[in-house]
């Protein structure tokens, strides 16, 4: 582990050094300069679906870029901190970093977070990961289908509980849409802690309704252990080819955790275009998606462009959704 | 009997010469990374999972785990050599380990420890090899409201943890409450007491706190002449003698049951169980008068629990397949990356790796000992250096220990505040226990509580409606009033406790 400290000091002196090198002028045509590292930030602790992500993804990148990539985990305040180090960031493509929707839609929206940024001050390079949503119910559970269970809470509001990862995060904004178009609403749950205790309670059936995204179920399903009523997406999942949509039960309810790679607004149109297709392949590069796809991830590639897009997209809808998630607080 | 021969087949792939190394250099990295302050077990694993992917899927499991419960005995190395608990599971030790390397016994507390750790990690692993399945499920009892029990019952222990005075205990444990609320609330999702800065939004690090509150205080405190200074053990203080290891067997025992028992709870930490074993042994010790000064108790309970708790967390892991710890979740992605998925599939589909893994656990506790008990003296030389130069490598340690919690120098401006604040709870004989206690349980305590509102939608009665919660809280209540009945009754106080320098 000396070693280990030793290449993060190495890391980090020579990420300062690219900032100050930076500033004599380094031409962007150069990009990437041979022996400069790119530092690629994710914004969670190693060991996140994020993180597995990016370092699967930054081998290959590395061999497109032709130098060295970095992965510099700044965990903390929901990718908050990470974030903000992206953004402060020189945009030279010496720096990018993974973001996730919607926590890093989110974050800006919310004033007493205090977050420095916006929309704008990214610019989004590529998107790897698409997760749906979905909502579940215990086999052997009186609600056998999606219609049965959203009558029911429309009947009787908040007679359902219904999981979170917190407040605020894709599960909280998905009931919100739900209530917004269907008229029913469940009483969530927020389990601050993650997926994994969300699917303990919801598994000692302490909680009736388990709502989260598809790669945190796979396996459940496969064990027979839930009961997927509806998945918010357009297509079924390829990971679930039997569990039914929502759009399919007649509600228009979309909602899912995307992940892609940015770089600080303000980067060179070359650099830009450069890291863009290296992006592309990495991506889309076979052994990734394997890899990708053992984590329960199914890769589902965009451009920057239209990342873009739909980053303003899941805006908008959060933006909508925002006043009833902060009146379902109280 | 089936059982018994997929874990003899398990046994021969776990003794395969190949795997056999795997492990051994597992268990050496993860006892080197539990040394090194900042990284723990989380970290540690998950930046050594990329020298494991081109393994074979059960070469590559055997060797995490092993780095996974390496990291736990490798961080009561530092704790108790120098004050500094390498991880957080390790915190509550540095009490008794250090006052015991003051004494010159560090080399007896390294090895119970060692010995404790084998057999909680031992116990451990046939908990899960004879009863994985009944016991993933009485995991899953434990809701948000029993969760919420446990953590009161936890609190409670806090008298236990109080010296001489019942006021000064509060104090400080009211202040670990206070220190735990920093940061974003976990269920609203409003900042608080974080002034403006996003650096506090998450909190103030655990971890940080610890290094400065006992490490660096420690060294302030000697740096004016307070405290004696680290004694290196001679040669022959280096092995238990009959009587340490008369007085740890029920230590070990206690820290068995309580790190294995909480290891099955989905959302428990290690240093839960590590605190809540010290906690037992001050309440129910037979020389719990001695704790705090040097008692071998105080190293071989919470060291069992630790252990305990980490193979024990891997039951929900094989049964269920939900990960119960950060640790675990991070070694559940390796298992993923490998095209395992760990739950009750996994055995119907990779049987041999499944038992070939748990049957690894087997070894690697063995390993863990054969290699620690050796290497007690190597550790213990360490205290050969001279003072002054130990103290600047303490230091340099604390430092880096702190920088690399987050790579962020702000963790580092944390251990020294509490480096100071430490300093002052010592100069008012603020016994710093509590304190600690508070600050792991307190966020637990909150976020169940608030859990479990929200599933009864704000009725207080659903603590009381639910049989073991009520048990739970039961067994709190009569914790927190003894020392008040025993007092009101008049009772006699036992001739142990009646010699309590503290009483």
């Amino acid at each position: 582990m000396k070693v280990k400290i030793a290449v993060t000091a190495v890391a980090v002196a020579t990420a300062l050094a690219a900032c100050g090198a930076q500033q004599s002028g380094g031409a962007a045509g150069a990009w990437p300069r041979k022996g400069k590292p790119v530092t690629l930030i994710v914004s969670f602790a190693p060991g996140a679906a994020v993180d597995a992500a990016a370092r699967v993804v930054a081998p290959v990148l590395e061999k497109e870029l032709g130098t060295n990539v970095e992965v510099l985990n700044k965990p903390g305040a929901g990718g908050q901190i990470g974030y903000t180090a992206l953004t402060k960031a020189k945009p030279d493509g010496y720096t990018i970093g993974a973001t996730g929707s919607p926590s890093v839609v989110v974050s800006p929206l919310d004033p007493s977070r205090g977050a420095t940024y916006t929309r704008q001050s990214f610019l989004p390079l590529g998107m790897q990961v698409l997760d749906p949503m979905l909502v579940g119910v215990a086999p052997g559970s009186p609600y056998k289908d999606l219609k049965a269970l959203i009558e029911a809470v429309k009947a009787k509001p908040k007679s359902v509980t219904a999981t979170t990862t917190g407040v605020q995060t894709g599960e909280h904004f998905a009931l919100a849409d739900i209530q917004q178009k269907t008229g029913a609403e469940f009483a969530p749950v927020h389990f601050s802690e993650g997926a994994s205790s969300a699917i303990a309670a919801f598994l000692g059936k302490h909680v009736e309704a388990y709502v989260g995204n598809v790669s945190d179920v796979k396996d459940l399903v496969a064990q027979g252990k839930i009961q997927v009523l509806g998945v918010m997406s357009a297509e079924r999942s390829p990971f679930l080819p039997d569990a039914p949509t929502f759009a399919e039960q007649g509600y228009q309810v979309e909602g899912a955790t995307a992940r892609g790679y940015s770089a600080p607004a303000g980067l060179p149109d070359e650099v830009r275009v450069k890291l863009e297709s290296a992006l592309k392949k990495a991506i889309e590069d076979p052994a990734v998606v394997a890899k990708m796809k053992d984590l329960g991830l199914a890769t589902a590639y965009k451009s920057g462009q239209d990342y873009s897009t739909y980053w303003a997209d899941q805006e908008t809808t959060v933006k909508q959704a925002l006043p009833l998630v902060r009146n379902t607080k109280s | 009997m089936d059982v018994l021969a997929d874990l003899l087949g398990g046994l021969a792939t776990a003794l395969s010469p190949q795997n056999l190394l795997y492990a051994f250099i597992g268990c050496l990295l993860g006892t080197l990374i539990g040394v090194l302050p900042g990284i723990g077990p989380v970290a540690g694993v998950a930046l050594l999972i990329p020298l494991t992917l081109n393994l074979d899927p059960t070469s590559a499991i055997i060797m995490l785990a092993a780095i996974f419960y390496g990291t736990q005995y490798g961080g009561t190395i530092t704790s108790v050599l120098l004050n500094t608990p390498g991880e957080a599971a390790s915190a509550i030790t540095t009490i008794d380990g250090y006052a015991m390397t003051k004494q010159g016994r560090a080399g007896v507390a390294l090895t119970i420890a060692a010995l404790g750790s084998f057999v909680g990690g031992t116990v451990a692993t046939v908990g899960l090899v004879v009863a994985a399945k009944p016991l993933g499920d009485l995991g899953l009892r434990i809701g948000p409201p029993e969760f919420f029990a446990l953590m009161v019952l936890g609190i409670s222990l806090l008298v236990a943890l109080a010296g001489r005075s019942m006021t000064k205990a509060l104090i400080s444990g009211v202040l670990g409450l206070l220190i735990s609320m920093v940061g974003i609330d976990p269920v609203a999702g409003a900042p608080r007491f974080t002034f403006g800065s996003e650096r506090l939004l998450d909190g103030i690090s655990f971890v940080a706190v610890i290094i400065g509150l006992f490490g660096l205080s420690e060294i302030l405190v000697a740096a004016r002449g307070g405290t004696a200074q680290a004694v290196a053990p001679g040669l022959r203080a280096l092995l238990p003698g009959r009587a340490d290891l008369r007085r740890s067997v029920p230590a070990i025992a206690r820290g068995t049951g309580i790190g294995f028992a909480l290891g099955l709870v989905p959302g428990m930490t290690g240093s839960v169980s590590s605190l809540l074993a010290y906690g037992a042994e001050r309440r129910f010790s037979r020389h719990r008068a001695e704790l705090g000064s040097g008692a071998v108790e105080g190293v071989a309970g919470p060291e069992t629990a630790n252990n305990a708790h980490a193979n024990g967390a891997l039951v929900p892991l094989f049964t269920l397949g939900i990960p119960a710890s950060p640790t675990i979740a991070v070694l559940m992605g390796a298992f993923l990356q490998q095209g395992l998925t760990p739950g009750p599939t996994l055995f119907a589909e990779h049987a041999d790796v499944a038992w070939g893994i748990i049957a690894s656990l087997f070894v690697g506790n063995v390993i863990l000992l054969v290699l620690n008990v050796p290497l007690v003296r190597v550790w213990t030389s360490i205290l050969r250096i001279p003072y002054p130069v130990l103290t600047a490598l303490i230091l340099t340690f604390m430092v880096v220990g702190a920088y690399t919690i987050n790579f962020s120098v702000f963790d580092v401006f944390v251990m020294v505040a509490f480096g100071l604040l430490g300093l002052v709870l010592r100069r008012l004989d603020i016994p710093l226990a509590p304190l600690v206690l508070t600050l792991v349980l307190g966020p637990l305590m909150e976020r169940s509580l608030r859990e479990s509102l929200e599933l009864s939608q704000g009725d207080l009665t659903v603590f009381l409606t639910r049989p073991i919660c009520v048990v739970l809280l039961v067994i709190a209540l009569a914790i927190a009033v003894s020392p008040l009945l025993s007092r009101l009754l008049g009772l006699r106080k036992p001739a142990v406790l009646a010699e309590d320098p503290e009483a």
